[in-house]
């Protein structure tokens, strides 16, 4: 099949391109080295399991590394945004500054929401809009599901509530001074059962048809009863 | 000497829905009045949700398309544009000429029906009885025959595939809407000189739940809701997605963020689609509507991806998270009617109980996309 072949092939062109370029924080990344020569084979190997594509120099990357210097900010380039994984008990300290820095003026809370990575914790995303500016960025938190909690940012972005209830009620991920955490979407009473983790898989469809229908089928089967 | 009766006042709860004709849907909200005014306002949603992120991690990519439709039941091109989108950015496929010209067509068609749907509800909620949902009905109804004879449906179109389209359009299509465009205009003028002017309607719109610029972005409001606050934004201009930045049109901005305005910014949004379909009409290419190339099984790298539409209702948006395979990790859909109702308490406080209809109505929501 010659159209799965050229899918396969993007795919390991799309895993070069990733190998090339290396993460690295943003704050150690000067815009000279922006087109820096790729690493030599034996470096790519090795970083070849998190290897991720590097923001554009002079971007959103580079504003939340100057607005907030002594945070720990790991930037990289997603598909479509620029993506920064922080750490769980850092996001009160960067929320307010990103939306209140001028540089950022990341005013407008698109989305929050969960994503169950099963051994390796829940993740919250958090994705943010700057309609003065046009930028946009994603920020991403860890946190692992014995202890899945995290601050809320209710008090930054009204926006958050009702997000945030919901992403209560699919992952069980608590919001520590969220102003009213209660199921929102879910009834009132599921508060122990989180329907969008991996560990709830759909139910099977039941096939009631197997081996209980007669012989003789439908027809049969009404004549008896 | 009579000694003064001491009289207590208590608060009244009053319970909205979920079956009510003015709630739009199965919503419920439990008001809190104090004679005739509103002082607490507790919305419960969630009576329509299916599941439809969780059922959308259990199919193909393709096979996930027919949520979309169910989502905002009144935009269903608009998000399965969105939908589409996402794979298409996921999946790095070049969508043919011809599929963008004919999804804007049908995407600006589709805010047009909205809007008339959203002008027809909205007569309804300030007390116009049958006119304005006669007169908003008589036109989407046209636009509506033009979306069954291309897609087959009347309601669940199932047509945008990622990379394209279905099939291609009948041979009548630009001769079709080119011979509707006319009776929606006449539609929009006669809704605008019954409502517009209207005294009655000025005395129960303006002023009314009114939100200031800076609350409507904090509250995550978009769509028609934030720019009537005198917000200029617009993905179709500031974002721009498919071929929105080949047309030249308008994009209306309110002052005031109150019902009012939100009513005139959906009337003239609804003109200004009429002109971009125009455009597109004019300069619909012939050619393939698949790319040449299309995968048979749709296998995503491992990667995240948003992609988002401004639809009648705000941005609409998909955010997929793949981890290789056939199907979506994790995906998302930013709802614009959930984040534009979960402001709701602060527009309907202090307003009459009558009021608190027709701001909810202003907010234009769709609880299938609400609770999803």
């Amino acid at each position: 099949m010659p159209d799965e072949e050229s899918q396969l092939d993007e795919a390991s062109a799309e895993e070069q391109k990733g190998a090339e370029t290396p993460a690295e924080k943003p704050s150690e990344k000067a815009p000279a080295e922006a087109s820096a020569d790729p690493p030599t084979a034996d470096q790519s190997e090795e970083e070849e399991a998190d290897a991720k594509p590097r923001p554009p120099a002079g971007g959103i990357a580079d504003l939340l590394a100057e607005a907030l210097p002594d945070v720990k900010l790991e930037a990289y380039q997603g598909m479509t945004d620029v993506i920064v994984e922080v750490e769980r008990d850092d996001i009160m300290k960067i929320m307010p500054v990103v939306k209140d820095d001028p540089r950022l003026d990341l005013k407008f809370l698109r989305c929050l929401f969960g994503v169950d990575h099963e051994d390796e914790g829940l993740e919250v995303v958090y994705q943010l809009l700057s309609l003065e500016k046009g930028h946009d960025v994603v920020i991403k938190t860890r946190l692992p599901k014995d202890d899945a909690h995290v601050a809320s940012v209710t008090s930054v972005w009204k926006a958050a509530n009702w997000h945030e209830r919901e992403t209560r009620d699919m992952f069980g991920i608590m919001f520590d001074d969220h102003p009213h955490l209660v199921p929102l979407l879910l009834p009132e009473d599921m508060t122990d059962h989180f329907p969008l983790r991996k560990d709830n898989p759909l139910a099977e469809i039941e096939e009631w048809q197997g081996d209980e229908l007669p012989e003789e089928g439908f027809g049969g089967a009404a004549k008896r009863r | 000497m009579v000694q003064e009766q001491q009289l207590e006042t208590v608060d009244i709860n009053v319970n909205m829905g979920p079956q009510h004709p003015s709630t739009h849907g199965v919503f419920r909200m439990v008001l809190t009045i104090d004679g005739e005014r509103v002082v607490d306002v507790e919305p419960h949603i969630g009576y329509m949700h299916r599941g439809a992120e969780k059922l959308s991690e259990n199919m193909d990519y393709r096979a996930a398309i027919g949520f979309q439709d169910r989502t905002d039941y009144l935009a269903q091109f608009l998000n399965e544009q969105a939908y589409c989108m996402a794979v298409e950015k996921l999946l790095e496929l070049a969508v043919p000429e011809r599929t963008e010209y004919i999804r804007v067509i049908l995407c600006e068609l589709n805010r047009i029906t909205s809007h008339f749907m959203f002008l027809g509800a909205f007569g309804i909620d300030l007390g116009y009885f049958g006119t304005s949902f006669t007169y908003g009905f008589r036109e989407r109804e046209r636009i509506q025959d033009i979306f069954e004879e291309v897609t087959g449906e009347r309601m669940m179109y199932g047509y945008f595939r990622p990379g394209g389209l279905a099939w291609d359009v009948p041979d009548n299509f630009v001769q079709m809407i080119r011979d509707v465009l006319p009776h929606a205009r006449q539609g929009l003028n006669d809704l605008d000189v019954l409502m517009t002017q209207n005294e009655i309607v000025a005395a129960r719109t303006k002023g009314i739940g009114a939100m200031s610029a800076e609350d409507s972005v904090n509250w995550g409001l978009s769509g028609p809701m934030l720019r009537a606050a005198g917000i200029d934004w617009d993905l179709r201009k500031d974002k721009p997605y498919s071929i929105y930045d080949r047309f030249d049109y308008d994009i209306p901005v309110g002052s005031h963020g109150d019902v009012f305005d939100r009513y005139l910014v959906r009337l003239e949004e609804a003109r200004q689609s009429i002109r971009i379909v125009e455009q597109a009409l004019d300069q619909l290419p012939d050619g393939p509507i698949m790319p040449e190339k299309m995968p048979r099984r749709l296998r995503g790298p491992e990667a995240e991806v948003y992609a988002a539409v401004e639809g009648p209702r705000g941005e609409y948006g998909i955010y997929i998270v793949s981890k290789g395979g056939d199907k979506p990790y994790r995906l998302k859909i930013r709802p614009p009617s959930f984040c534009n109702l979960s402001a709701l308490r602060d527009m309907t406080v202090g307003n009459y109980v009558a009021d608190a209809v027709a701001i909810l109505g202003s907010i234009d929501i769709v609880l299938c996309d609400v609770d999803r």
